[in-house]
């Protein structure tokens, strides 16, 4: 007989690999890079969430996977897209939550939700990844800064530079023209800001926008990209503890939720075998 | 499963698979098959000239390689994949093309067609942007000129009683489309929606009996059905364009959405309006073609001097069907660059919302590449409104 019920959600995004266990709050939540490796071990991911947690895979009563990499989890009971689960996860941190923004590591996503964390609306960008993490990656790179320091150094600048060009690879080469002409760093990278910024309000504003706004993913790390937007929105933006979680918490709340349900309902729970393995897809 | 029912949708398949297979066996009995484009052509007036209309189909696994060399790519995508296609010899069967002015790109196309494919026919169809009197006027007589033009290419005259047997086989088609619709009212639905536009996709390849006797195969063998081959799920609507591949709807479908409805040009937009019989047939064709189908390349006068006047009198069809099919949602899936449509999508939305169906809107460029990313989208919008 188990006394506590655990409940796990796995987040495969395009950049990075997320895991949060939960029984009442979370127990143990684990960040790491999506290689080739992790999207074809999401069971390394799992075994590294339940050492944290210092639980037995046994133990766990539902697991929900989520992110780009959803299906290749083959021990997930069931899979939603990261757009319900942000939603769900988010309202769990901010109750008063109206709007999320995601910026992941390939795509944004904007998502307006009710009260319980339902999503009644999104929008995501299609087809071009200008405007999500992995621009910032090749900016910062062309740059040589590192990506944890292209946030404050921006804010430093009182001249941020105008980038005209959206396309990721030809702002690369707009700001390495910029950077031989001696423009300062900080004002570049503030520029750049800007403009994704830009990019992702012009996407965001197809959804009504109302407060709270809360930002998640990667982006959310960077305060340079946060005040750009806040300003280009004008809304105030409100961040996560631990911005890249938010999916894979969303994740295991949703799972809660149908174990609850078949409870109260007194229906039989569907779920998978609890075996650990790797799955072939190369 | 019995035979016979793996029969009729092994033909499906297979036709649909080896698109324009009958059509080389018949060009070999010495038939003339025209092909065409868009729904705005008269079936009706090639199948009485004796040749047999063939519908131009694309094929978005096939990268657009050859055509891009001839069209520039501010043509939609699916439009530059059917003449992609076309120059790649896909469709040499044919002996003849004929282009309507359905949206910008055909007319400013309809040249490339004609002196890149070795077809012996060619005719362009001018279709009014407005309905109104002279319009009907013009379109009439622009109809004589088509029924003219393939006389002297068939070497036969085409009379009226000709037109009138031919109205008359094209609206029993129609009925029996519209009576495998019926078969979606169900929930879950008796018929997927693959199969469904499957077999429509495939009819257009098909001499108008032949699809008709395949339509009465189809229909006996889905009303043997004692199950629905879906689970219940959200009930979907499509709107858009032609959707000549069925990825998109398989993949709502896979997803555990059921397509139960839609205005596209291989679906309702073509299927659902009849010709009036009775009068003229040419006066009759030029009324349904002109009048009753509903696509946003022609100009309907706002009547009522507001905008959401405009907009339920220029899609009341989906309200209509959105009700009568009891859909729980709707998808807009429009191709990158088609004009027609792009320009409507404000509006749509703005409909959509009036009627209180909530709205998906997909904005696609006619590849198997992108299906990843519709998935996400699509899946989402199935949580949203399960």
């Amino acid at each position: 007989m188990t006394l506590t019920s655990y409940y796990a959600g796995i987040d495969i995004g395009s950049t990075m690999t997320k895991a949060v266990i939960l029984n009442k709050k979370i127990i143990a939540s684990i960040i790491g890079p999506t290689g080739p490796e992790q999207r074809r071990l999401a069971n390394k991911v799992m075994e590294e969430a339940l050492n944290k947690a210092a639980i037995s895979f046994q133990t766990i009563t539902y697991i929900v996977s989520t992110g780009y990499g959803r299906i290749n989890v083959p021990f997930a009971d069931k899979q939603f897209t990261e757009i319900t689960c942000h939603a769900k996860g988010i309202i769990s941190l901010f109750p008063k939550a109206k709007t999320v923004i995601d910026i992941g590591g390939q795509d944004i996503k904007a998502i307006k939700i009710d009260t319980t964390g339902k999503t009644t609306d999104f929008v995501m960008n299609d087809k071009c990844a200008a405007g999500s993490g992995r621009f910032i990656e090749v900016i910062a790179d062309t740059l040589g800064v590192s990506l944890d320091k292209v946030g404050d150094l921006s804010l430093q600048s009182k001249n941020p530079a105008k980038i005209s060009n959206i396309c990721t690879i030809w702002a690369q080469q707009e700001v390495a023209a910029s950077l031989a002409q001696g423009m300062p760093i900080s004002d570049l990278l503030a520029g750049v800001h800007q403009s994704l910024a830009d990019r992702i309000c012009r996407m965001v504003n197809r959804l009504r926008v109302e407060e709270a706004v809360i930002v998640t993913g990667g982006g959310a790390k960077n305060r340079g990209l946060l005040k750009a937007l806040s300003e280009q929105l004008g809304h105030e933006i409100l961040v996560p503890e631990e911005p890249l979680i938010t999916g894979a918490l969303g994740a295991a709340l949703l799972g809660r939720e149908i174990v609850e349900k078949a409870k109260q309902n007194n229906t039989p729970l569907k779920t998978k075998e609890r075996i650990l393995e790797e799955i072939e897809i190369l | 499963m019995s035979d016979k029912q793996s029969n009729i949708f092994n033909t499906v398949e297979n036709y649909y698979k080896d698109y324009g297979l009958r059509a080389k066996e018949l060009k070999k009995e010495g038939k003339k098959i025209i092909g065409y484009i868009c729904s705005f052509v008269p079936l009706e007036i090639i199948s009485a000239s004796g040749c047999i209309p063939f519908r131009v189909r694309g094929n978005i696994h096939e990268p657009i390689t050859k055509g891009d060399t001839l069209l520039e790519t501010i043509v939609c995508p699916y439009y530059r994949s059917c003449f992609d296609l076309s120059v790649k010899q896909t469709y040499d069967f044919l002996s003849g093309m004929v282009i309507p002015h359905g949206c910008d790109s055909m007319v400013r196309s309809y040249s490339a067609w004609s002196y890149s494919l070795p077809y012996s026919y060619f005719h362009f169809i001018n279709i009014p942007t407005v309905c109104g009197e002279s319009s009907s006027e013009f379109f009439d007589a622009e109809l004589n000129t088509f029924r003219r033009s393939l006389e002297k290419f068939a070497g036969k005259a085409i009379t009226n009683d000709d037109l009138a047997r031919t109205i008359r086989i094209y609206n029993e088609n129609r009925d029996k489309v519209r009576a495998l619709y019926e078969f979606r009212k169900a929930d879950p639905p008796r018929i997927s929606g693959t199969e469904l536009t499957m077999a429509l996709t495939v009819g257009s390849s098909l001499p108008i009996g032949e699809f008709n006797t395949l339509l009465d195969q189809f229909l006996a063998e889905i009303g043997r059905r004692k199950k629905s081959p879906l689970k219940k799920g959200p009930r979907i609507f499509i709107d858009g364009a032609c959707l000549d591949n069925i990825e998109l709807i398989k993949l709502v479908e896979e997803l555990g959405g059921n397509v139960v409805a839609d205005t596209i040009c291989n679906g309702a937009r073509d299927y659902f309006p009849k010709t009036d019989v009775g009068g003229d047939p040419i006066d009759a064709l030029a009324h349904r073609y002109l009048d009753k189908i509903n696509c946003p390349k022609t100009y309907r006068e706002n009547k009522t001097g507001t905008f959401e006047g405009d907009i339920a009198s220029r899609f009341n069809d989906i309200g209509a069907y959105a009700k009568e099919f009891k859909v729980d949602g709707a998808i807009l899936y429009v191709y990158k660059y088609c004009d027609p449509f792009g320009f409507e999508v404000p509006a749509r939305k703005a409909y959509y919302q009036s009627i209180h169906v909530p709205l998906l809107h997909l904005e696609d460029v006619y590849s198997a590449g992108t299906i990843s990313q519709l998935r996400t989208r699509i899946q989402a919008f199935l949580e949203m409104i399960g």
